[in-house]
């Protein structure tokens, strides 16, 4: 094995969480990054050594991400009504004001880069419904804008926005129940 | 009278605000009321953070 190859190798298990985080199935994670490794060990001279190894995989990895999920969402435009529950009317009384008013979550950047918070993060976005979880994964991870998710997913900008929308009042709860209540309680 | 939104209006303009830009009127009626209503005032302050460790997060397993 090249020197090159063996260096991609070694990242394969970082690229595999990496591709895990996102598409939330083990096969496709597998999928996704062997063919990000096929495609590196083809051009290796694609690899001009002036960014990081793994950043210039990551790179690679993020486009066969996108395929998997091109390949895998024929299901998403069913699943735009996967949550029934009306999350805002949760949250607000009939004439529009805060049934609880949002809690205060003090410095909370004081925790936010702590390895443990990001893995309550983690846990709050596996416990999204799944299209949800895939649309905010793709805003915030593969910093797709809404004309492409809405291209690849085959949904319309109307169903990415309540998507979005629900996913980021669930996160938003989850991170109360499960960092900032813990917090407060000490 | 854009000045009157509800809490409820409020917060879904600050969600569509992540997602894409609002239309100027409704930018001055959500600045309006989070000036006066401590709750979405909050809000507004989870959805920066929640903005950041997105963005923090992505970073720690990229690198």
């Amino acid at each position: 094995m090249s020197d090159f190859a063996l260096q991609v190798e070694t990242l394969r298990p970082q690229l595999l969480r990496f591709a895990r985080t996102q598409l939330r199935n083990e096969a496709w994670a597998e999928d996704a990054v062997s063919e990000s490794v096929l495609a590196a060990l083809e051009r290796p001279g694609a690899f001009a050594g002036q960014s990081q190894l793994k950043s210039w995989l990551i790179g690679i990895l993020k486009h066969k991400l996108v395929d998997q999920l091109r390949r895998h969402t024929r299901e998403a435009t069913l699943l735009v009504g996967e949550d029934g529950e009306d999350l805002d009317d949760a949250l607000f009384l009939p004439d529009g004001h805060w049934r609880e008013a949002p809690r205060d979550w003090g410095d909370p950047d004081a925790a936010c880069c702590r390895s443990e918070f990001f893995d309550v993060l983690q846990a709050c976005c596996d416990h999204l419904p799944p299209v949800q979880a895939r649309v905010f994964m793709m805003r915030e991870w593969l910093e797709l804008d809404s004309g492409e998710i809405c291209g690849q997913l085959t949904i319309t900008p109307g169903n990415l926005w309540v998507l979005l929308h629900r996913a980021r009042l669930r996160l938003r709860e989850c991170l109360q129940a499960r960092w900032f209540d813990g917090l407060a309680e000490g | 009278m854009h000045n009157t939104l509800t809490c409820r209006q409020a917060v879904r303009l600050m969600l569509e605000d992540e997602d894409h830009e609002i239309a100027p009127e409704d930018r001055v009626a959500l600045q309006v009321h989070v000036r006066i209503c401590f709750a979405c005032a909050r809000f507004v302050g989870q959805l920066n953070f929640m903005r950041r460790t997105a963005r923090a997060w992505r970073k720690h397993c990229e690198s």
